[in-house]
């Protein structure tokens, strides 16, 4: 071993210093975050029931950019979120369509946090089963997919949107602030 | 010679049954559309959960993937298949086994850097067949036999 | 005024021990034993301010204190007594003034016992204890103060975390993990005093094993009872499923374990120093990687408190301990060569090393499966999963092999093995062996785990038990003793061998147990209407009712079981509930598990329609489950038995003697 000589020394940073940065650059994530693997590809085709008890089909965007908004009475954030997506709804109405996903919820409390927050009179697909979400690949609400008039998933916040994002990713999908 | 040819059969035999064992241990090809079903979700991660395959979880995702693989199954499409639609829509992530063979390595290199040690722990440090017996055994013996013949007085 | 009691307690407990840790440095160097003594009375009176500090704590939690955010936080005024002083540990803050009570007591304890002995190593012992015991209070000083206050004050708490309000077990899993987790720091300072004072022979050798065994019974106790809180509440019908903070555990476990068979080679054959000086070195920094894991929010588990700053300060910790203890290690290289040259190839040393490098091997291994998707991550973006699938792969061969040598390491020689040794000891437990895969084979088993698991356990066992069965008989012979006298005298004249055959037993019976119910159960999910029945093996469940009620001693919880009737093997009612806990958005499961020694049958409600009275249940037959307990309770009785102290039977014979 001693003939090892002074170059044993190395050991030490060799062996601490990249198993320390490994579990620093853990640190600053949130393990929850999981890039979507939808960015840039079509949306996949979804459908469903809404809460007005229509049928509501993705197919009905062509040519339009929407947001789809998975969310749920009983998520906090959800609520926080809502009055962002109300503005949008109200400030780009004609240009760009809302669709919330019902996620795991009933639609009696989904009417009751409607009656609550606001309604923005969007169509909201009741997903009970959890069908949707998993063709979107969803793993809890908050999430939204920013999709273009082509129907090309252009952006996917995982937990609630905020001004700075909605700043950021509308103009992706075609929509100026 | 000979001393060597029994470690070397029970280090070939161990090494021999570890493979065997990598290879067999890998899931059975499912038969019936309900093992396949069962076999796929053991392999997807339940979304909404820790550390659970979809097959163990309880959630609404959960139950939601398990009904799409069945009902994938019954259209006709191969396990592989209906894998990569969820990675597709979910990234690898949603693979409980990395795609990577990196990670295979991983075991491996471990063993094969454990045996190296051993092997160079026995090569380097054969002692030579007139060395003496250790004096603590000697003692250690001594001690024990010390013990038991008090032991027998006690009784 | 109690929280301000308990905040001042942690602030005079980081004096106390920075104190302690100075004191003992320079009286080391002095070698001025008033120094020592003032030093480890600072260290017991550090002991006395965290159970001052834990203390205020619990009264906190149990007058439902809503000044305190922890409280806010893990309390509600209706949670019952007992849940409120468990939450002690429930969350970030509170575990972390939990671990720093046990490490505390843990030193105050070394240091008392050692008080008249060891005085070149024990200065040391007690710096690098009381350094652990400071980092403690000083998380709780800066990042993670438990007594943090609010204002205004909260009129109503959150209630605990629902999964932890769950079942009574809680009480129990953490306080024994993390009394194996802290009590690993007693071998890890007695390795850095031997390394600092040079006196790497084989004194502390000596103390650690016994100090490393104590911990780790409480860890390999807290692991397995970790196991069945997971079995028993989480609802899955599984176990352990290779969760991060799972892994966590297991890694120390694994060093530890390691460690323990490397120091008997250390210790009788003067080999394999330095290697047992690295495994003292990974065991600790595993327990403080363990820590991390669960608080800094890194990975996302079932177990992990996912928050706060607390993060860096445990990344720094970790860097620093390894970084530390490495160096030692490295400027001591020189002079920690081998005594003497190691043993034959078949010998029991040989067997210990094999057994090392596979425990390590198999380290290695969880731990690259558990940091892979931070490395990946790290590297390219992407996000990827080690789960079940690759550990048990990976994982079942290398503990298979471990099976094995389990069986041939104490049954060969110290120094080397003859070929008739090997044949008169090994003929028949293979034979055993052989047999009972056979048998299995015979009862239609096809699977390789439990046959092989079988085989090797049946080898194992055979091994040990010849081997007490002669002695047994030659004590027997020579003293007129009848044989169950004469079997125990022999083993409680060796505890430290027969108790490390029973741990091996109780490993045995774990690793069948395991291996059969990972590879041979069933399961079924149905949906049932009230009337309507479902056959599951040899068991028919029918559903009676499906019950809403707030639960008696919490009202704000609201449970919804299926009571059903079982007819097969274990008939009688049974139910299975799903609970709803205002602080979760979830429904917590509340399986209903039957034991007997052949199999579980585990009923868990996946959901409910109100509407029909139906309920969906996963029905699981998990065969032999039972038996993981009983193995994982011998392992614990095993390593009992074996640190038993000596002094205590010579004074009861000598009593029953007078």
């Amino acid at each position: 071993m001693s003939r090892l000589g002074r170059w044993r020394w190395l050991l030490v940073p060799v062996l601490v210093l990249p198993i320390s940065w490994l579990l620093f650059t853990g640190l600053g994530r949130d393990p929850r975050t999981i890039p979507s693997p939808l960015i840039g590809k079509p949306l996949p085709s979804i459908s469903g029931t809404t809460l007005d008890g229509a049928q509501w089909d993705s197919a009905s965007l062509a040519g339009k950019p929407a947001l789809i908004n998975v969310w749920a009475s009983w998520c906090a954030p959800c609520v926080t979120e809502h009055p962002l997506l109300l503005d949008v709804a109200r400030r780009d109405a004609g240009r760009l369509q809302v669709v919330g996903v019902l996620y795991q919820d009933t639609a009696d409390s989904a009417a009751a946090f409607k009656a609550r927050h606001g309604d923005g009179g969007w169509p909201d697909v009741d997903d009970a089963s959890g069908r949707v979400a998993v063709s979107l690949g969803v793993t809890g609400p908050p999430e939204t997919f920013f999709v273009d008039a082509a129907g090309i998933v252009r952006y996917h916040q995982v937990g609630p949107l905020t001004a700075e994002v909605l700043a950021q990713q509308l103009p992706l999908i075609g929509i100026a602030p | 010679m000979r001393r060597w040819a029994l470690p070397a059969a029970a280090l070939a035999l161990v090494a021999l049954a570890v493979a065997v064992l990598l290879v067999v241990l890998q899931p059975a090809p499912a038969a019936t559309r309900q093992e396949q079903a069962r076999a796929l979700a053991a392999e997807l991660r339940c979304p909404d959960c820790e550390s659970l395959s979809v097959a163990e979880s309880r959630t609404a995702a959960a139950a939601a993937i398990r009904a799409e693989i069945e009902e994938q199954l019954a259209a006709g499409r191969s396990p592989a298949d209906i894998r990569d639609t969820f990675v597709a829509r979910y990234g690898e992530w949603i693979l409980l086994q990395p795609m990577s063979p990196l990670i295979w390595l991983v075991p491996i290199v471990a063993l094969l850097a454990g045996v190296a040690v051993f092997g160079w722990w026995l090569r380097g440090r054969r002692p030579s067949p007139s060395a003496p017996t250790d004096a603590r055994d000697i003692a250690a013996v001594e001690r024990q036999r010390i013990r038991d013949e008090a032991d027998l007085l006690d009784g | 005024m109690i929280p301000t009691l308990g905040h001042v307690a942690v602030l005079v407990g980081l004096a106390a021990t920075l104190f302690a840790a100075a004191t003992f440095a320079v009286g080391a160097r002095r070698g001025d034993a008033a120094l020592v003594l003032l030093a480890r009375r600072a260290m017991y009176a550090a002991f006395g301010l965290a159970a001052l500090a834990s203390g205020a704590m619990i009264v906190s939690l149990l007058s439902h204190d809503f000044s305190v955010a922890y409280v806010v936080r893990n309390n509600a005024t209706t949670t019952p007594p007992f849940y409120s002083v468990i939450s002690l540990w429930a969350a970030l803050q509170g575990s972390i003034l939990f671990w720093t009570l046990l490490a505390t007591g843990w030193a105050a304890l070394v240091l008392h016992r050692f008080r008249n002995r060891a005085p070149a190593l024990v200065p040391w012992v007690g710096v690098t204890l009381a350094l652990g015991a400071a980092f403690f209070f000083a998380v709780m000083t800066w990042p993670g103060d438990p007594f943090e206050r609010i204002s205004p004050i909260a009129a109503e708490g959150s209630g605990p975390n629902a999964l932890l309000q769950n079942h009574p077990f809680m009480g129990l899993h953490p306080p024994l993990l993390y009394l194996g987790y802290t009590g690993l720091a007693i071998p890890f300072a007695f390795g850095v005093a031997a390394l600092v004072t040079g006196r790497t022979d084989e004194e502390w050798l000596g103390i650690v094993r016994r100090w490393t065994l104590v911990p780790w019974i409480f860890l390999t106790a807290g692991i397995v009872a970790g196991a069945w809180w997971s079995y028993q509440v989480l609802g899955w019908g599984g176990y352990w499923a290779w969760d991060p903070v799972e892994n966590a555990a297991l890694l120390p476990w694994l060093t530890a374990t390691a460690f323990i068979h490397s120091s008997m080679v250390a210790e009788r054959r003067g080999t394999l120093r330095v290697w047992s000086h690295l495994l003292v070195v990974l065991t600790f920094w595993l327990t403080l990687f363990g820590t991390f894991m669960t608080r800094s929010g890194v990975v996302a588990s079932v177990h992990s408190f996912t928050e706060s700053g607390i993060g860096a300060w445990f990344l720094g910790a970790l860097a620093v301990t390894l970084a530390v203890g490495l160096s030692l290690l490295v400027w001591r290289l020189p002079s920690l060569g081998d005594r003497r040259a190691a043993g034959e190839p078949v010998s029991r040393e040989s067997a210990f090393l094999f057994n090392n490098v596979l425990f390590l091997a198999i380290s290695v291994t969880v731990l690259v499966g558990t940091l892979y998707p931070l490395a990946v991550e790290a590297v390219s973006g992407q996000k990827v999963s080690v789960g079940a699938p690759w550990f048990n792969r990976v994982g079942a061969p290398a503990f298979v092999a471990l099976l094995f040598l389990m069986g041939i390491g104490p049954a060969l020689p110290w120094g080397g093995a003859s070929w008739r040794t090997v044949r008169e000891r090994f003929g028949i437990p293979i034979l055993a062996g052989l047999a009972g895969v056979a048998l299995g084979l015979l009862l239609g088993l096809r699977q390789v785990a439990p046959l092989a698991a079988i085989g090797f356990a049946l080898f194992v066992l055979v091994v040990m038990g010849d081997e007490v069965v002669r002695g047994a008989r030659a004590r027997g012979r020579s003293r007129g003793e009848s044989p169950p006298a004469a079997a125990w005298g022999l083993m409680t004249h060796n505890r430290r061998r027969y108790g490390g055959y029973v741990v091996h037993a109780g490993i045995c019976v774990m690793a069948v147990a395991i291996a059969v119910s990972a590879t041979m159960g069933t399961d079924v999910t149905a949906t049932l209407r009230p009337g309507q029945t479902l056959t599951v093996g040899a068991y028919t469940l029918r559903h009676d009712r499906l019950v809403t009620e707030p639960l008696p001693d919490d009202a704000r919880v609201r449970e919804t079981r299926a009571e059903l009737t079982v007819s097969g093997p274990q008939s009688g009612p049974i139910r299975t509930a799903l609970r709803d806990y205002p602080s979760s958005t979830t429904p917590i499961a509340t399986p209903s598990v039957r034991s007997s020694f052949a199999e579980d049958l585990y009923v868990t409600l996946l959901g409910y329609d109100p509407a029909t009275q139906a309920a969906t249940l996963h029905v699981f037959i998990n065969p032999l489950v039972g038996w993981l307990w009983i193995g994982g309770a011998l392992v614990a009785l095993g390593a009992l038995f074996a640190i038993w102290p000596e002094r205590r039977r010579a004074v009861a014979a000598a009593a029953a003697a007078a």
